[in-house]
């Protein structure tokens, strides 16, 4: 039986995969994801000034403080990257080393005087998250950072919900959505915020650094599975769910960190994906070029054989040695065009049958002219013509 | 001339980085016309498109359309951007990238509903991409890609058509299909304003040209205008193009 205090770690890691995931996915799309790798050293500053005026992690004042470093951070790069002298991945690295400093030598400056660890920033201490309890006359509602990320799901999720379809032009063509109307600035630094605000609100989860994984990692994969936003949505939200809660039991198994098990996971299942997802995964991709090959020579022999009608150099060995190919890949290529009916093998002479005919007449006619609309039916048996 | 003024930029003048890439650009654009912009790499075609637009800010002129400003006419005007300027592995599909030039007449929040899907899915048949519709959007080729933004710009129904480079990298049967459309969004009494880069088909293609290299050096009908002398002035010194009848 689980305790409370394990439910409610696993409740809040969930809470803070879920409200990740969400802007985590547009930052992937928009190419972003180092920002949000800024903006999680950034926001320390943040943190720290928000904590000597608040002395506490969970209090909306710190959170929007914080959020604010997050803003300015985005703001500067834009900035330094506008001069034209350095390019962006450069403004970046110079902008958010200079504002986690100014953190660091902040919680250095004040450690005798504030309870302000950099280790609980910096990677989350999960399990001490059910003990800051959030009381009203002697109520107990739970947890604080339960009611945190929580809020700021919330909020996160009705974003979405309102401006889906303007996040979505806007991040596909910023060109189209200007001349409609939708500012791509007001989406960009409304993105820029949401993706600040959960950055701070989940640290406690994972810490302000590692939930750059929760934000990336869930997406990353799965936009290896999907061809569809919505679902991209939903896949990288059950990935951040799946790896917020089989990450807690697997630190609970080898009493490790669990913010640093929940990125593992991240990163076990994103490597699992990249292997093999059925389209995009490394393993259909090396495949489907091996059948491209095949393919290729396919195609080459058929031509061969529609070009020439002198019978020697339709015989079996005279193929083999007149197209320069090794013994094996012949034979595969000679029982591929078997197996489709585009040959005939008659006393060691090939002719191509009337299906091989057509077959080649209207790939050279695709590979000329480039007209995908004749050619539809082919591509279902071959990859040759996909994309 | 008694023809309506579809668009008037006066006095433009945009800069990157305190680099004038637009020069004090006047123009006027007659309704109903079929016009060319052309002009050498760098003249600030693509920019006074994006200017009349307002998608970049310029440092001092106005522009008009139908004597307002954009901001109060965007439902009368379609944008074709160019097709490099869009991430083509982005997970959708070609119906969905046509519906997004609904998304203008919809405004903020209000999400599309059947009418919408149904104005797409007409867009798509008119440039014979309809059999494609659930093709995810990097399944295309490069023509057909440029078909889907031509549908989309088609969906928002506009008075004003701005294309950039719309014959950039498409095949040849795509091309005349794109310029039939075109032709007869001209007879519809529609304004077609498109960056061009072949020289030898504005005779062809366009009734109107407008010469561009940082300032205006021409605008008007191309059977007046289009000749070596604005060519020359445009693209250098003794610049030729044999233009055949």
């Amino acid at each position: 039986m689980m305790s409370s205090a394990q439910i409610e770690i696993q409740l809040i890691a969930s809470l803070a995969a879920i409200a990740c995931a969400i802007p985590g996915t547009f930052l992937v799309l928009r190419k972003m994801a180092m920002i949000s790798d800024a903006i999680s050293h950034s926001i320390l500053p943040g943190i720290v000034i928000g904590f000597f005026i608040t002395h506490d992690l969970n209090s909306p004042l710190l959170i929007l403080l914080a959020a604010a470093t997050g803003i300015i951070t985005v703001i500067l790069v834009e900035y330094i990257q506008k001069t034209g002298l350095v390019k962006e991945d450069t403004a970046i690295g110079l902008v958010f080393p200079a504002l986690f400093s100014i953190g660091v030598i902040l919680i250095a400056k004040n450690a005798n005087d504030v309870h302000l660890d950099v280790d609980a920033v910096l990677l989350g201490e999960l399990a001490f998250a059910p003990f800051d309890r959030f009381i009203i006359s002697d109520i107990d509602l739970g947890p604080k950072s339960l009611w945190v990320i929580g809020s700021i799901l919330i909020v996160t999720i009705g974003l979405l919900f309102a401006f889906f379809k303007e996040l979505k032009v806007s991040t596909f063509d910023a060109g189209l959505a200007a001349s409609l109307g939708f500012s791509p600035a007001i989406m960009h630094y409304g993105l820029m915020s949401i993706a600040s605000v959960t950055t701070v609100g989940a640290f406690d989860a994972v810490g302000a650094i590692l939930v750059v994984a929760l934000m990336i990692a869930p997406a990353a994969t799965a936009y290896l599975l999907t061809n569809n936003l919505k679902r991209m949505l939903l896949y990288a939200i059950g990935f951040g769910v799946f790896c917020a809660i089989s990450g807690y039991w697997v630190a609970h198994w080898l009493d490790a960190s669990i913010a640093g098990s929940i990125t593992t996971m991240l990163g076990i299942i994103f490597l699992l994906v990249y292997l093999f997802a059925p389209n995009k995964g490394i393993i259909a991709v090396l495949y489907r070029e091996k059948q491209q090959r095949t393919e290729v020579s396919l195609l080459t022999f058929l031509l061969h054989l529609k070009n020439h009608n002198e019978e020697e150099e339709r015989h079996v060995n005279h193929l083999n040695e007149h197209i320069n190919w090794q013994k094996v890949r012949s034979k595969t290529v000679l029982e591929l065009a078997l197996k489709n009916n585009m040959i005939v093998v008659d006393n060691n002479i090939v002719s191509l049958t009337e299906k091989g005919n057509d077959f080649t007449s209207q790939a050279i006619d695709y590979i000329i002219t480039n007209e995908d609309a004749e050619i539809e039916h082919m591509k279902d048996d071959f990859f040759l013509f996909r994309g | 001339m008694a023809q309506k003024i579809a668009v008037k930029v006066d006095d433009l003048t945009v800069a990157y980085n305190y680099k004038p890439v637009l020069w004090d650009i006047d123009l006027e654009i007659p309704e109903g016309v079929l016009m060319a912009i052309v002009g050498p790499n760098g003249a600030g075609k693509s920019t006074l498109i994006k200017s009349i637009l307002g998608i970049l800010k310029p440092i001092a002129g106005s522009v008009s359309i139908y004597d307002k400003p954009y901001e109060k006419q965007r439902q009368l005007v379609a944008y074709v951007p160019q097709k490099g300027s869009v991430d083509w592995d982005f997970p959708t599909t070609a119906l969905d990238v046509v519906m997004m030039g609904t998304y203008g007449s919809l405004g903020w929040i209000k999400r599309p509903k059947q009418k919408e899907k149904k104005q797409a899915l007409e867009a798509l048949e008119k440039v014979g991409m309809l059999p494609f519709k659930n093709r995810q959007i990097s399944q295309l080729s490069g023509g057909q890609q440029q078909r889907i933004f031509l549908a989309r710009a088609l969906v928002q129904n506009a008075s004003i058509y701005f294309m950039d480079e719309p014959f950039q990298g498409v095949d040849a049967t795509t091309e005349i299909a794109i310029i039939n459309i075109l032709k007869e969004l001209r007879k519809a009494g529609k304004t077609v304003i498109v960056v061009h880069h072949d020289l030898q088909t504005v005779p062809e293609y366009f009734d109107w040209v407008t010469f561009l290299n940082v300032k205006k050096i021409a605008t008007g009908p191309v059977k007046d205008i289009f000749n070596d002398d604005n060519l020359t002035k445009t693209y250098g010194i003794n610049y030729k193009v044999s233009i055949q009848e």
